[in-house]
C-alpha cells in the first residue's frame, strides 16, 4: 500500500517519519514548502482542511493529527504502542492524549508566544508556558519512576519519539536563552530519550531531517 | 462496572452522554470541587494532572476525555473499527477535538493560567476568533460524517457540548459564539437534545430544559462547576 507523508524536516511530520522507519514501512515524501504557498493550495487543503502538517495519504483517504496517524499505523502494523487488546493501552491513551493537547500546545506557544494574547505579552506568555511545560514534564518524570511503562521504550517507541521531537522545539526554538527547556531537572525523562535517539530508526530520521547528533536529548540546531 | 469520576457541566459530562446514549452501566463518584477534591492524594492518584473526568475501569483509570471516548469506542463498537476506512476520519476528528477546540476553548474560560493580566482582551479576542475557525471546521465535518457525528455517539456528543459550553462561557466577557451561525451543529444539538437520556443527565447535572439548543448557567443539585 502507499503511503505519503506531507513533510518538512523538523516539523510534526518528522515524528510520524519517525514511525514510519520504525515500522520499516515504504513510504513517499511529499515535500512541503511554506513560502511557496503549499499549505494554501486548494489540493492540500482537501487532504487536510486545517492546512497543517503532518498528513498521510492512505489507501483509506487522508488522515491528519500526529496522534491520529501514529494510532492508525499503529492498528495496521504493530509495535509503536499498546495494541488494541494490551491492558496497558488504557494508560497509553491517556497520556497520548496528554502529549497531544497538553504538551504539544504549550510547546508552540513557548515557540510562538506572540499568537495566543498579540505581540506586546510574548514575553509574559513564553514565561508561563515554560513554566507549564515543567509542571508538565514533572508529571511525565513521576510516571516514569513510578511505573516504567513499555509505551515509554524503544519496544514500543511512538510516543517517545513525539515527545522527544517536542522537548527538542522546547529546548532550542525559543530566542531568548533563559525561555528554553533543559531536561536537566528530569533524569528518567533524559533517558528515554537518550535510549531512543540511538535507535536505528530515530538515526536514519536525524541523518535525511539533519536533525544532529543527538536530535532529542541535546538538539543541535543551527541558530 | 465502570466508575465515572465526574462534576457538574465538567468534560465528564461527555463520557455520561456517551455512556448512557450507548446504555453501558456504570456508577459515578462526585469531585468535589468546592474543596479542590480534584486536588486531593486519592484522586491525582487515579490522574496525576487533577482534571475531570476519569474513567476506572478493569485495565485501570483512564484520564483525559478524548482518550475515554476512544477506548469506549473500541470496547463497545461506538466508532469505526481500527480496520475501517472510516477509521482515518473517527481518528483524526477526535484528536482534533481535543488538541484545537477543547484545548483552546479552555484557554478561553481559564484565560489566567495561560496569560498575563494586561492581556487578557487580546487573548479573549485572538483566541475567540480562531475557536470559531475550529467551530467553522466542525461544521463542515458535522454536515460531511453524519454517521461519524451522529448524537450520542463519541464526535458528535464531544461537538454539541462544546457548543454548550460556547454559548455560555467566560461568565464576564462579551458573548461570542451564536449557534445558528453552525447549520449542521444546531440540528446536531436539536437531535441530542431529542435523545431520551438527554433530560435525565440535564436533570442530575442541573443543566436547564434545553442544555444544547438554549443553554443557561448550570445550577447542579450537587457538586459544583468550578
Amino acid at each position: 500500500m502507499t503511503l505519503t507523508l506531507y513533510h518538512i524536516p523538523d516539523w510534526a511530520s518528522s515524528i510520524i517519519r519517525l514511525a514510519l522507519e520504525e515500522l520499516g514501512q515504504p513510504y513517499q515524501i511529499k515535500p512541503m514548502d511554506w513560502d511557496a504557498g503549499d499549505f494554501d493550495a486548494p489540493a492540500f487543503r482537501l487532504v487536510n482542511p486545517l492546512g497543517l502538517i503532518p498528513a498521510l495519504g492512505t489507501p483509506d483517504g487522508p488522515i491528519f493529527e500526529t496522534a491520529a496517524i501514529i494510532l492508525w499505523l499503529n492498528a495496521r502494523y504493530e509495535g509503536l504502542a499498546p495494541g488494541l487488546q494490551e491492558p496497558e493501552r488504557a494508560a497509553f491513551l491517556s497520556w497520548l492524549m496528554f502529549v497531544s493537547n497538553t504538551v504539544h500546545p504549550t510547546v508552540m506557544a513557548m515557540i510562538h508566544p506572540d499568537r495566543p494574547a498579540g505581540p506586546a505579552a510574548a514575553d509574559q506568555m513564553a514565561r508561563m508556558a515554560l513554566d507549564s511545560l515543567n509542571e508538565q514534564a514533572a508529571h511525565l518524570e513521576t510516571l516514569i519512576t513510578t511505573r516504567a511503562p513499555r509505551w515509554l521504550t524503544t519496544a514500543q517507541p511512538a510516543l517517545g519519539h513525539y515527545l522527544g521531537i517536542l522537548l527538542r522545539w522546547a529546548a532550542c526554538l525559543p530566542q531568548d536563552p533563559a525561555l528554553r527547556f533543559s531536561l536537566a531537572p528530569f533524569p528518567a525523562l533524559h533517558a528515554v530519550l537518550a535510549a531512543q535517539e540511538q535507535s536505528p530508526a530515530a538515526c536514519r530520521v536525524a541523518q535525511t531531517d539533519d536533525l544532529g547528533p543527538t536530535p532529542f536529548t541535546s538538539p543541535g540546531i543551527s541558530e | 462496572m465502570y466508575k465515572l469520576h465526574y462534576a457538574p457541566d465538567n468534560a465528564s459530562l461527555i463520557i455520561r452522554f456517551v455512556l448512557d446514549g450507548a446504555g453501558i452501566p456504570y456508577r459515578t463518584v462526585l469531585v468535589d470541587r468546592t474543596c479542590r477534591q480534584q486536588d486531593s492524594p486519592s484522586y491525582r492518584a487515579l490522574n496525576p494532572t487533577g482534571l475531570i473526568p476519569t474513567l476506572e475501569t478493569s485495565h485501570g483509570p483512564i484520564s483525559e476525555t478524548g482518550a475515554i471516548l476512544l477506548w469506549l469506542a473500541d470496547t463497545h463498537g461506538l466508532g469505526p473499527a481500527p480496520a475501517s476506512p472510516e477509521r482515518p476520519g473517527f481518528l483524526k476528528w477526535l484528536f482534533f477535538l481535543s488538541n484545537s477546540a477543547h484545548a483552546d476553548l479552555r484557554q478561553i474560560f481559564y484565560p489566567r493560567q495561560y496569560c498575563p493580566a494586561e492581556a487578557l482582551v487580546a487573548h479573549q479576542e485572538i483566541m475567540s476568533a480562531r475557536m470559531l475557525q475550529h467551530f467553522a471546521l466542525l461544521e463542515v465535518a458535522a454536515e460531511t460524517l453524519p454517521v461519524l457525528f451522529a448524537p450520542a455517539r463519541p464526535l458528535g456528543v464531544y461537538a454539541v457540548v462544546l457548543t454548550r459550553w460556547a454559548a455560555l462561557y467566560p461568565v464576564e466577557a462579551p458573548r461570542w459564539f451564536n449557534l445558528a451561525d453552525f447549520p449542521a451543529l444546531a440540528a446536531l444539538a436539536g437531535a441530542q437534545e431529542a435523545r431520551v437520556e438527554t433530560p435525565v443527565i440535564a436533570r442530575t447535572e442541573g443543566l436547564g430544559p434545553h442544555p444544547f439548543t438554549a443553554p443557561e448557567h448550570p445550577n447542579p443539585p450537587e457538586g459544583s462547576v468550578l
